[in-house]
């Protein structure tokens, strides 16, 4: 099952939608709407999103890619809503930077809260999954905290979506093919297996320091294939079992508007 | 199974602390911070969020910490701050402008391991489980005009152990408002701490902590037991 949030004519619907790919309203009837629809605004699909972890340097290759050792223990930051956009929405390019990459992240939501959960009982404690594309910029880098919240932490650069899947939906998280392609041109091509710490390790070990809550997520960081992307260019990040999130990039003038 | 309908009910604000923000402790590290890792010191605020499960007030146990074999750790430390509370949404705005979008101020309890290591994001040692007291009350910005001259103590038991006045602070409220507004647009209810003094207190179990100023009150929690 899958899981939406939408806006349609100005309604916020909270819907599913089906093997046929129809979108089914609360009350159980049918949007007369087409995915692809361009009347639909996708919303992040987490409704009261909580803490959002993101692993950094989570999948061998890509740690090698950044040149860095594969962790011993995960690299876990923290990114707030204010980072949370949907499925078609802008995210935007900062200005003067020479490099700014996505990260296609395969996402796990807590559906109940929980402390010092085993690993063998980690996926019961999981509402369903979701994709993120978790942007850094890296000319932004400092060592301090590091990734610092200047990369991390910025307005439109978590997009979440299409939608949140459910788990019996996704019975192998840990064997999912992800890709990234740029204006059509697929840029990344890997797979969950390669993850270093998978779902269970990480409820795990966040349990052990606090207490998850539902609607707190874990961004389970991304594998090697990061290019830089500009204003202009759509980028498309995949999961199988998942769906396909777009972000078009646009500027930060464009972006912020009247704000700029 | 669980359901959608799980993944609700949850509190959206926000707590955002900056680290590093006593010049004196700038100071002390220089040459450690001219080092690896770190190679240089750090050119913009370091930050760093108390999550939700952290959140708490006046009053309140703050719960001692236990490691990952399930024993009672032997350190934690506290810090205080000065917690701005953000009045109405806050994007982009210059320093000069910066204080108009403050609508209240308060104090902050950052209670966690001692820091030892500003390298990586401290998620063991910040995100505990009630470490993050604020409180005890807003006291509306107009009557504070200038909070970069407030002075925040922290005692512990009855006995003073830190004053750090704001204005020894690296950056002053205002510029951190602005360069904060930069990266996140920030909204009314959010707060920020905008400093700590350098040396954190150590603190043990059972300890009575308040965190005062005198403009705002005191922010009074005690340390739970293993």
């Amino acid at each position: 099952m899958r899981y939406a949030r939408i806006l349609v004519a100005g309604d916020e619907l909270e819907v599913t939608i089906n093997q046929a790919d129809e979108i089914i309203k609360a009350d159980g009837s049918k949007l007369d709407l087409a995915l692809d629809a361009e009347e639909i605004t996708w919303l992040p699909p987490v409704k009261n999103p909580g803490t959002i972890f993101a692993l950094g340097l989570n999948y061998a290759d890509h740690a090698t890619e950044l040149a860095f050792e594969p962790p011993k223990e995960p690299l876990v930051f923290i990114k707030h809503h204010n980072t949370l956009t949907g499925h078609k929405q802008p995210s935007y390019r900062p200005d003067n930077i020479e490099f700014m990459h996505y990260e296609c992240e395969l996402v796990a939501v807590i559906g109940k809260t929980g402390k010092n959960i085993k690993r063998e009982d980690a996926l019961d404690y999981v509402a369903g999954y979701t994709l993120g594309n978790d942007f850094a910029i890296r000319d932004f880098l400092e060592n301090y905290y590091r990734p610092n919240l200047k990369v991390k932490s910025r307005d439109s650069l978590l997009p979440l979506g299409p939608w949140l899947v459910s788990p019996e939906a996704v019975p192998n998280p840990n064997n999912l093919r992800l890709t990234t392609s740029v204006n059509g041109k697929i840029t990344q091509d890997g797979s969950t297996k390669d993850m270093i710490f998978d779902v269970p390790f990480l409820i795990e070990y966040l349990s052990k320091i606090m207490t998850l809550n539902p609607g707190d997520m874990i961004a389970t960081g991304t594998p090697h294939g990061v290019v830089d992307v500009k204003a202009g260019d759509t980028i498309v990040c995949s999961i199988e079992n998942i769906g396909s999130l777009e972000t078009p990039m646009v500027s930060e003038e464009d972006f912020y508007k009247e704000n700029y | 199974m669980l359901n959608y309908n799980s993944v609700t009910n949850t509190l959206t604000s926000k707590l955002l602390c900056v680290a590093l923000n006593d010049s004196q402790q700038l100071e002390a590290l220089n040459e450690e911070f001219n080092q690896k890792p770190y190679i240089k010191p750090p050119t913009e605020p370091v930050l760093y969020y108390k999550p939700r499960n952290t959140w708490s007030t006046t009053g309140e146990t703050v719960e001692w910490a236990h490691d990952f074999d399930g024993q009672p750790v032997k350190e934690m430390a506290v810090g205080g701050s000065l917690g701005v509370v953000i009045g109405k949404t806050a994007c982009r705005v210059s320093e000069e402008e910066a204080l108009s979008y403050v609508g209240s101020y308060t104090l902050v309890g950052d209670y966690s391991l001692p820091e030892e290591n500003y390298y990586r994001p401290d998620i063991k040692g910040k995100c505990l489980d009630t470490s993050a007291p604020v409180g005890p009350k807003l006291i509306p910005a107009a009557d504070i005009p200038n909070p970069d001259a407030l002075t925040i103590t922290v005692n512990v038991n009855g006995t003073d152990q830190s004053s750090f006045p704001l204005s020894q602070m690296q950056r002053s409220v205002a510029q951190l408002i602005s360069k904060i507004s930069y990266i996140m647009t920030l909204q009314e209810g959010e707060i920020i701490a905008v400093g700590f003094a350098g040396n954190r207190v150590a603190v043990r179990q059972g300890d009575q902590v308040a965190i005062s100023c005198d403009e705002i009150g005191s922010l009074i929690n005690n340390l739970g037991e293993a």
